[in-house]
């Protein structure tokens, strides 16, 4: 299809571009969008990052200091548990990242064939929206020594008659951010995946080849393994690395869930850049600068790691061995992800419960009363905070929409993708930690215009709500049919009015799911709404992180909940309102 | 009804609506009443009335501790009261710490904006007002100029004078008054330790169900700083030494080790006793209130007493919870909020600082059911109209019974706060 | 000994619509030939074969290879091969990995070389000499189906179908290939089963043709 769509709608494209460029405003301002797009998530992140290395080598005028030096650096290598901050930060990035990487494989290749794989899709799904910070506030709910858990088992089992002396959460080892992080990235992978099974070519091609690999005689985990999953990786590679970066470098995940003797690498960041001795913010950048390399470190590590795996495995692909247990891994995964859904259900029940509790006191396993007080107080509270997140989050995903739109539209008048630069640059807010350059971002921000903290936000906010935009729409975008446009420049119509007139109708369910995931996206963002508002910017999600570690636990589960139910508001319209508008007959 | 009514566009509709009402019934109460109108002309207007002029239909940016629900409640309240009285719009700017706020006055004056500051009240007291005092961050001699200061019966009431020791120069005015006490849980601790000699005997046959918060938060410090103190009455005592007095005066490199080292050793002791073994402590009071709900533990103190009945009421602490007061002492001090100098609306700051003084807001403050903090008006300077406010209603089974408090432990130097911070971070800021 | 593919009764239903029966037996080297219009049920039946049988259809009957009912076996345990239009080879692999993945699995000593050793003889065979490194993508349509062919044959399995294996080929290359495919399904000595709408596949085939009507 490619190469069809190569030949006609280049030489098409063309002529209508020699015609047109010289008149028309529209394909102007289409062709410059995706230098802007380029800018708009190159600049801030570079500029933040050298917002970070100046003042890490010494440089803060507004400290009085200009002379480059190392200082920064020799107090934070003397800053006591340096290594064990950077050591935690490093095993949970990793390990939640491989955990959550292996079980999406091993769900895939479990139920690749079978009706459950789509099930397992749509209980997922809705998992993917919830802010990590809510989704913490579940787990740590369930794996608290009073929690859901040891409530089951006591006291008829444990004989725990006060919570017992655990270690979860807050442990020293990271085990409970390791939880949280995982389930929190198991679905994105597997939807990411399902994502790529879904593009028609590739879906298509995969399917063949797993079947010719069944018919050959392999065993259907084998088979996947073997067969589809070297086909099938490149496709998850960046989703892959934006995880592994962003659960190595997060905040929300051991704020509520992490120890504080000492705490992760990016929380021991922030609190310096908040310290009031403004000195500390010379230590402050010099760790965000070690956070950056730990990060690059581990996207290294994982890249390298992927060439060794390439190079041992070669020789057992072909080995013809087509089987390796597949009959028990069926088992254990069946299981595991029973446990996981599960796991996330209970969790959820758990949030559900304690946002109603009256007294509940361990180890009772319903609270004695229900009541709505909780959301009562809350609600009286929440008017601010509400406000601000929805329209911080319509602003900046409005703004993601109309240049995502405008820059797939350019990319169909050049009649070429987008190079593998812009796409690897769509996914650079993602890649680099928030926490080293949204300091430097904000730096900028008050040097050019410190009076509007909403229009700070929401540009920080556009930087993580893009890549996922650009994302969902691309694939619907490149999906249509490009004879449409044709045959609609062949009889006169301005490419202004083939945009507004019959492609955005047929993308308009495509659009209103970005829409959605924009917002979703923006409700869940924490640091950049901490950072660029200069705390004055309350939104739902800073409210719960602030309340998490609070003394009400009823409380923060109703933020949670808030947390929760914002985003699938906007799913729940995204799939209602196609059905009632351009209908298309072609879903 | 509530969230709809704090959109900010339908409150400044609301606002432009008030002043026009406002407007209206000044005109016609002016023009109906010209006779009886007051001695004061126009001309000559006093200076509280040129900042009530100035300061009205302001917005105010009160930067405070935003962790408790409750407190957060009754700012709400507040913010509700001097919209109507001045249309000024008051937000509550949560903080986790109230040195996010000192840091960014800091950050503004480093880049020079010394009036278009972004600060206009900040809740504060203690080491952090210390600072802003040193730095000169803040705007000096007006809450002694505020109408209801009188009512603190300043001349003979050093505790609104002097923070922690530090005078307070004009620059903060008293909001409300803390003492540190103890809560527990009933259903699982027949007597509660009432010294810090019984608290240490007690853990160590209850391990695993006492914490503290970790230093720098605000309450573990205060419970460091209790044992500190005690530590030394009881050294003095049997030594008839006087390093005591030392904890008055400002730390030093010659005095530190000799004030500091038996609270290390102390500690030492202690930790093992403790949650989680003094590995891993609570980060905030907030944190280890909801352990004891959760059984965790079953002992925690707090600095604000009525939080714990509150809390009950609101489900978020059992029915069995009592509170009590250490017999051999309770740290004590006053908070304040402070202006900084930058401020971008200092009339209405100081019209809210006024009012927040007032002895409606400060009943409604002491009210158990709202916040429960005790006031820092004096009864003797009241109406009888005004002390009506305040007179309690039915204690709470579970709130500090009246008269609780047997003696007080005044705050050290806050000096010592830096000392003892960066001492327990070396020592156990890191878990082995 | 050569290998029988038998089917017993089957009967093939599309929503309650009954859409072919059939009751044959195919010795070993024999090529049954099914042809009928698009809809009329072909592909299905194959995926009923194979066992990967689609949700929309149902069927009765029994499926028996070497005697013994492998109707509900599932697809990877039935052993038999399938050759489809499109080569289908997997991109990841070469050539020459293609067909050792298709290969049983080597034994200890000195199994690799002589895999790599018979997979160099099946490619001269068929006139792909030396062709064994180069990527699948990178050869003509005739010489991909080739290499589809050794792979399915290399798999060594009991019973082979062919869906339609040479409509994507030109007409000369299209006898040639037919010729090769014949004569290896001769050679093997496997039942096979041909789905195809071309007259001349048919006549070539020289076995028994069933036309499946609407």
């Amino acid at each position: 299809m490619s190469q069809g769509f190569d030949k006609i709608a280049k030489t098409q494209a063309r002529a209508h571009l020699i015609v047109l460029e010289q008149t028309d405003w529209f394909t102007r301002i289409v062709t410059l969008s995706p230098k802007l797009l380029v800018l708009i998530l190159i600049l801030p992140v570079l500029g933040g990052l050298i917002g970070v290395v100046l003042p890490a080598f010494g440089w803060v005028p507004a400290l009085d200091k200009t002379t480059l030096n190392l200082q920064g650096f020799i107090e934070l290598w003397q800053t006591p548990g340096l290594t064990r901050m950077a050591a935690l930060s490093v095993a949970t990035g990793l390990i939640s990242t491989l955990l959550a990487f292996v079980l999406a494989l091993m769900i895939l290749a479990a139920f690749f064939n079978s009706v459950w794989l789509q099930r397992i899709e749509h209980l997922l799904s809705p998992i993917l929206v919830i802010p990590h910070a809510a989704a913490a506030i579940a787990v740590g709910f369930l794996i608290a020594p009073s929690g859901m858990f040891a409530r089951l088992i006591s006291p008829w089992l444990s004989g725990w008659a006060l919570a017992p002396n655990g270690i979860l959460p807050h442990d020293p080892y990271g085990i409970s951010i390791i939880l949280g992080l995982t389930l929190k990235e198991l679905p994105f992978l597997l939807l990411m995946a399902l994502g790529a099974l879904a593009q028609p070519e590739l879906g298509k091609k995969l399917r063949q080849q797993y079947k010719v690999a069944l018919n050959l005689g392999y065993h259907p985990i084998t088979a996947f393994f073997k067969a589809v999953l070297p086909l099938l990786y490149p496709f998850l590679r960046l989703p892959i690395l934006a995880v592994l970066a962003y659960a190595s470098a997060s905040v929300e995940m051991p704020l509520i869930l992490g120890p504080n003797t000492p705490p992760t690498l990016a929380v021991s960041i922030m609190n310096w850049f908040n310290d009031v001795d403004l000195t500390l913010r010379i230590k402050a950048s010099a760790g965000a600068l070690l956070q950056l390399a730990l990060t690059a470190g581990l996207v290294a590590f994982w890249l390298g790691g992927e060439k060794a795996i390439k190079a041992c495995g070669s020789a057992s692909l072909i080995n013809g061995k087509r089987r390796y247990a597949d009959a028990a891994w069926q088992k254990i995964t069946g299981v595991l992800t029973v446990f996981v859904i599960g796991f996330m259900l209970l969790s959820l029940v758990g949030l559900a419960l304690w946002s109603i509790a009256g007294y509940w006191r361990f180890p009772a396993m319903l609270p004695e009363q229900f009541v709505w007080l909780h959301f009562d107080s809350a609600f009286a509270q929440m008017g601010t905070p509400l406000f601000n997140t929805l329209t911080i989050g319509l602003v900046s995903t409005a703004f993601a929409i109309v240049l995502a739109l405008l820059c797939l539209e350019a990319e169909q008048l050049r009649a070429r993708y987008l190079s593998n630069l812009t796409s690897l640059i769509i996914y650079l807010p993602l890649l680099v930690p928030s926490i080293a350059f949204l300091f430097g971002l904000v730096w900028i921000q008050q040097w050019l215009n410190y009076q509007s903290a909403f229009f700070n936000v929401a540009f920080a906010h556009v930087l993580f709500v893009l890549p996922y935009v650009f994302l969902s729409l691309a694939s619907s975008y490149r999906r249509l049919d490009p004879r449409f446009a044709h045959v609609a420049a062949s009889l006169g119509a301005a490419p202004i009015k083939v945009f507004f007139q019959i492609k955005l109708p047929q993308l308009f369910a495509p659009i209103l799911i970005a829409i959605a995931l924009g917002l979703a996206i923006s409700f869940g963002q924490y640091l950049p709404t901490l950072l660029a508002g200069g705390g004055r910017i309350a939104t739902i999600t800073t409210e719960a992180v602030t309340l998490a570690n609070g003394a009400s636990r009823r409380t923060s589960a109703v933020y949670a909940i808030i947390q929760m139910a914002l985003p699938l508001i906007g799913f729940i319209l995204a799939w209602i309102l196609p059905k009632y508008f351009f209908r298309s007959g072609a879903r | 009804m509530d969230a709809i009514s704090s959109l900010p566009m339908l409150r400044r509709i609301k606002q432009y609506s008030a002043y026009a009402m406002v407007l209206g019934i000044c005109v016609g109460i002016s023009a109906s009443t010209a006779s009886t109108n007051n001695a004061t002309s126009d001309q000559t207007l006093s200076p509280w009335q040129k900042i009530e002029a100035q300061g009205k239909n302001q917005d105010v940016y009160f930067y405070a501790w935003g962790g408790d629900p409750q407190i957060n409640a009754y700012l709400q309240w507040a913010a509700e009261q001097v919209d109507d009285k001045y249309n000024i719009n008051l937000v509550h700017v949560k903080l986790s710490d109230t040195s996010e706020a000192v840091s960014r006055v800091l950050a503004e004056k480093a880049a020079n904006n010394n009036d278009q500051g972004s600060v206009d009240l900040v809740w504060i007291n203690g080491a952090n007002f210390a600072t802003m005092s040193e730095n000169s961050l803040l705007l000096k001699q007006w809450a002694n100029k505020l109408p209801n200061f009188s009512l603190t019966d300043p001349d003979n009431n050093p505790t609104v004078n002097y923070d922690f020791g530090v005078p307070t120069n004009g620059m903060e005015a008293p909001w409300g008054q803390a003492s540190l006490t103890f809560y527990y849980d009933s259903l699982s601790v027949n007597t509660p330790p009432t010294t810090l000699n019984e608290l240490t005997t007690w853990a160590a046959q209850n391990p695993g169900r006492f914490s503290y918060p970790k230093p720098p938060d605000f309450l573990g410090m205060s419970f460091l700083k209790y044992a500190l103190v005690i530590l030394h009455e009881q050294h003095d005592a049997d030594t008839g030494e006087n390093t005591k007095a030392q904890l008055n005066l400002p730390a030093t490199e010659q005095n530190t080790a000799l004030v500091l080292d038996p609270l290390w050793a102390f500690l030492d002791d202690f930790h093992p006793t403790l949650w989680r073994d003094g590995e891993q402590f609570v980060q905030t009071g907030a944190q280890m209130r909801r352990l004891v709900d959760d059984t965790e533990l079953s002992l925690a103190f707090t600095f604000s007493a009525p939080e714990v009945p509150a809390a009950v009421q609101r489900f978020d602490l059992p029915k069995s919870i009592r509170s009590y007061a250490m017999s051999d002492g309770s740290l004590s001090n006053t908070h304040f909020v402070a202006i900084p100098y930058n401020t971008s609306h200092p009339q209405a700051a100081q019209l809210v600082a006024n009012f927040l003084m007032s002895p409606e807001a400060q009943a409604h403050k002491q009210t158990s059911a709202v916040w429960g903090d005790k006031t820092v008006l004096v009864q003797s300077t009241l109406s009888s109209e005004q002390q009506a406010l305040f007179d309690s209603k039915q204690t709470h089974p579970s709130a500090l019974p009246f008269d609780s408090i047997t003696r007080i432990v005044s705050e050290p130097h806050p000096s010592w706060v830096d000392g003892i911070m960066q001492g327990w971070q070396m020592r156990y800021g890191v878990s082995p | 000994m050569p290998s029988t593919l038998q089917i017993k009764d089957l009967q093939l239903f599309r929503q309650n619509e009954r859409l072919l029966s059939m009751d044959e037996h195919i010795a070993g080297g024999d090529i049954l030939t099914v042809m009928g219009p698009s809809g009329s049920g072909k592909s299905s039946l194959l995926n009923w074969l194979t066992g990967s049988l689609s949700k929309d259809f149902t069927a009765t009957g029994t499926v028996w290879l070497n005697d013994q009912d492998v109707t509900h076996l599932p697809a990877h345990m039935r052993g038999i091969g399938v050759l489809y239009q499109d080569a289908l080879l997997f991109s990841h692999l070469s050539v020459a990995g293609n067909i050792a993945f298709a290969m049983p699995k080597d034994n200890k000593n000195g199994g690799k070389k002589q895999r790599l050793e018979k997979i160099a003889h099946a490619l001269a065979q068929v006139g792909l000499a030396g062709m064994g490194d180069r990527h699948p993508d990178n050869l003509s349509g005739g010489q991909q189906a080739r290499v589809a062919l050794l792979r399915t044959l290399l798999g060594a399995p009991k019973a082979i179908l062919l869906d339609e294996p040479f409509s994507k080929l030109d007409t000369q290359l299209r006898k040639d290939t037919r010729q090769l495919v014949f004569e290896q399904i001769q050679t093997y000595k496997l039942p096979a089963i041909m789905v195809t709408h071309d007259e001349s596949d048919a006549e070539a085939a020289g076995g028994k043709i069933i036309h499946l009507d609407r």
